[in-house]
């Protein structure tokens, strides 16, 4: 087990490899001094391009071109973002907790819903239930996130006014301002606690329900319909026959038999799930207006701020890389079967 | 005997199996009849919009490139006698894809008798942008099925039939297409080709490859392991022949299904990207760019009353969600019948 997980660790950097090669080939499509041009801090820096050409390299051949640009990337030089009037590393240090909370709070009461789901739909196979949890998912699946996301919005913060949008009330966000309270991770759920303030957490959660529940609604759909279709293979298999037949009780047989054996195709798709997360997060954060990577990030690519968005994109690559190897460590933990040769 | 009365005779589709198992699924009759509808719209989206075209004057390029006059509008678009009718549902011009405006109100109308279904802020025609956003939703949902299932049936092809290396290196290359998300994808492309519907399908296709790739090399292999490929091969058909004549037709049935089911899907993802403001710009009929528009009146005016402009936005995101339940759930149905074990 311990050489799989070293083994699969040092694969890691191969995979960051081979997407910082896909990246920097895509930038490839630009001129160099477009891609000069954002490392311009400052109108004189713009004015005179061709120094920064000179000192990126970015007149060479591609393989010097790659190197100087990942040795950049590796010191952490980004570039500059004109969207936020930084550079783009700074940028994310300050927006990825604000997202990163955003995207804990979603994943697990998608995940625990959907595997709910599941698991009424394949014990109660071709009954009321099941026929009413699939439509539920095929509702859900057609249900783009920003739709529901604006209808959300409409009848939760416009008419009924329940909840709010942001991140905390404006009182909350001002503290935060001026210094009063302070944001020691940058999660304001677990600042409000690290300072003691029970209400500053109270709001920030508050503030989360309708992000929380438009991604439950759409997204536990897919863990549902893998855990089912998985479940009902091994309802059907000989060891759980046996299970009932040597006198379990029926909950024991579905939830320790069945549902332990059934859930590894979801572990997969919950990874897929955790990595492809960014998206629905850039849509929540819009339009419940949380300032967090989407709120810079969109507005960026609309306004060709090339830097930013291959921040994002590396970043993406990090994230996506580091739940792949989770999931496959999860493997191990969960089906003693799987070896790691 | 004659070689003619040894061949098996091949089962007509509608009367297989695996048809009646979808007839008989009342999800899928509910998915074909909102289809139907969808297509029905598309079709007569000139017909339907013929008093906004003949009204407003901002429609004027249409009926220009149309070769027709204001006057005309409402009768030549109408009767299907006029080969204008044929022109303006076969092959419109592009500028028929612009919603005519009347007026420049930044405020929206509610419905009246001259629009509908009102207007939108800039007093767009919502009935237009939506019988004319079905449309770019099939173009778009279509071209985009279709360009990536050619990419993916090459490579994923050429990846079964080759196999070793080259079928290593591709399925490494398909991972990493795979687990990158769409909406990043797209907004590389976005900043390096400028952003635009093109561009929204482009980055779509490109990223969508990956996944009929591998599903076409899965059955390709599956295909190969039987019976009738190794007779092929035993009366000495060359290795080309045995992929052409016997391995492709057999194996490549269930992915084109199931990639035609992903229309649904591939149009609510663009009009997602519509509306961050990365896909078609403000007036195309898209109703991913209608809902982006109609953002700032969801909430209403300042005094609170939320739903004073519902049209705006509640009827582009229910043509949008209806569509996608449509495919979804004949998508869901095919799924069901194509399965061995139901």
């Amino acid at each position: 087990m311990t050489t799989f997980i070293v083994r699969r660790l040092l694969q890691l950097p191969i995979v960051l490899l081979a997407i910082s090669l896909l990246i920097f080939g895509m930038m490839q499509f630009l001129s160099p001094e477009q891609r000069a041009a954002t490392y311009a801090k400052t109108e004189q820096q713009a004015k005179n391009l061709d120094l920064i050409i000179r000192q990126y390299n970015l007149d060479k051949g591609f393989v010097v071109q790659y190197t100087t640009w990942l040795k950049a990337v590796l010191r952490g030089d980004l570039g500059y973002s004109k969207q936020s009037h930084e550079p783009v590393l700074d940028t994310i240090r300050k927006k990825l907790p604000v997202s990163a909370e955003l995207a804990l709070y979603m994943f697990f009461p998608t995940l625990l819903f959907g595997v709910w789901m599941g698991t009424m739909a394949a014990i109660h196979r071709d009954r009321f239930v099941d026929q009413a949890v699939r439509v539920f998912a095929i509702v859900g699946w057609s249900l783009p996130t920003f739709v529901l996301a604006i209808w959300m919005l409409a009848v939760f913060y416009g008419y009924l006014k329940l909840f709010g949008i942001g991140r905390a009330d404006d009182s909350i966000m001002v503290e935060f301002a001026k210094g009063t309270l302070k944001a020691y991770t940058g999660m304001i759920t677990i600042d409000g606690i690290l300072n003691g303030r029970w209400d500053v957490t109270y709001s920030a959660l508050k503030r989360l329900v309708m992000p929380v529940a438009t991604y439950t609604i759409v997204a536990s759909a897919q863990i549902m319909r893998v855990l089912r279709s998985s479940m009902l293979d091994v309802l059907n298999s000989d060891y759980v026959r046996t299970a009932r037949a040597k006198g379990l009780p029926e909950r024991a047989v579905n939830l320790k038999h069945a549902r332990r054996n059934a859930i590894i195709p979801v572990v997969t798709i919950a990874g897929l799930m955790f990595a492809f997360m960014l998206e629905g997060v850039f849509f929540i954060e819009i339009i419940f207006n949380i300032p967090g990577l989407g709120q810079w990030a969109v507005p960026a690519a609309i306004q060709l701020d090339f830097p930013a968005v291959i921040g994002i994109a590396l970043l993406t690559g990090l994230v996506v890389s580091v739940a792949n190897l989770a999931v496959d460590i999860l493997y191990g933990i969960i089906d003693p079967r799987i070896s790691f040769q | 005997m004659n070689p003619q009365e040894m061949k098996p005779q091949r089962e007509a589709w509608y009367r297989s199996k695996t048809f009646k198992r979808f007839r008989r699924n009342p999800l899928a009759i509910v998915g074909s009849v909102l289809l139907l509808g969808f297509v029905a719209v598309a079709f007569f989206a000139p017909a339907i919009t013929a008093p906004q075209l003949a009204e407003l004057r901002t429609a004027r390029p249409c009926l220009r490139d149309l070769g027709i006059k204001k006057d005309e509008a409402l009768s030549a678009l109408r009767n299907p006698l006029n080969p204008v009718f044929w022109k303006a549902t076969l092959a419109p011009p592009p500028t028929c894809y612009e919603i005519p405006r009347d007026g420049y109100s930044p405020l929206p109308k509610p419905p009246s008798e001259k629009h509908p279904l009102g207007v939108s802020g800039g007093s767009y025609d919502i009935l237009y942008g939506l019988a004319w956003g079905t449309r770019t939703a099939f173009y778009v949902g279509f071209l985009v099925v279709g360009i990536s299932l050619a990419i993916g049936i090459v490579i994923g092809g050429l990846s079964g039939f080759i196999g070793g290396t080259v079928d290593n290196l591709i399925m490494r290359i398909t991972d990493v297409m795979l687990s990158f998300p769409g909406l990043v994808f797209v907004m590389i492309v976005s900043v390096i080709f400028g952003s635009g519907l093109t561009t929204v399908m482009l980055a779509l296709a490109l990223i969508r490859w990956a996944g009929y790739a591998r599903f076409f090399r899965g059955d390709i292999l599956r295909t190969k392991a039987q019976e009738f490929v190794d007779a092929a091969r035993a009366i000495g058909a060359s290795p080309l022949r045995v992929f052409l004549k016997h391995v492709f037709p057999n194996a490549i049935g269930t992915l084109l299904i199931l990639a035609s089911m992903d229309v649904g899907s591939i149009v609510l993802t663009a009009a997602g990207f519509s509306f961050l403001g990365l896909g078609a710009p403000v007036g195309y009929a898209d109703w991913g760019q209608m809902i982006s528009f109609a953002r700032g009146y969801i909430l209403g005016t300042a005094q609170g009353t939320p739903f004073d402009f519902w049209y705006v936005w509640i009827y582009p995101s229910v043509m949008l969600v209806l569509f996608g339940l449509a495919w979804n759930l004949l998508g869901d149905a095919v799924r069901d019948a194509l399965d061995p074990k139901s």
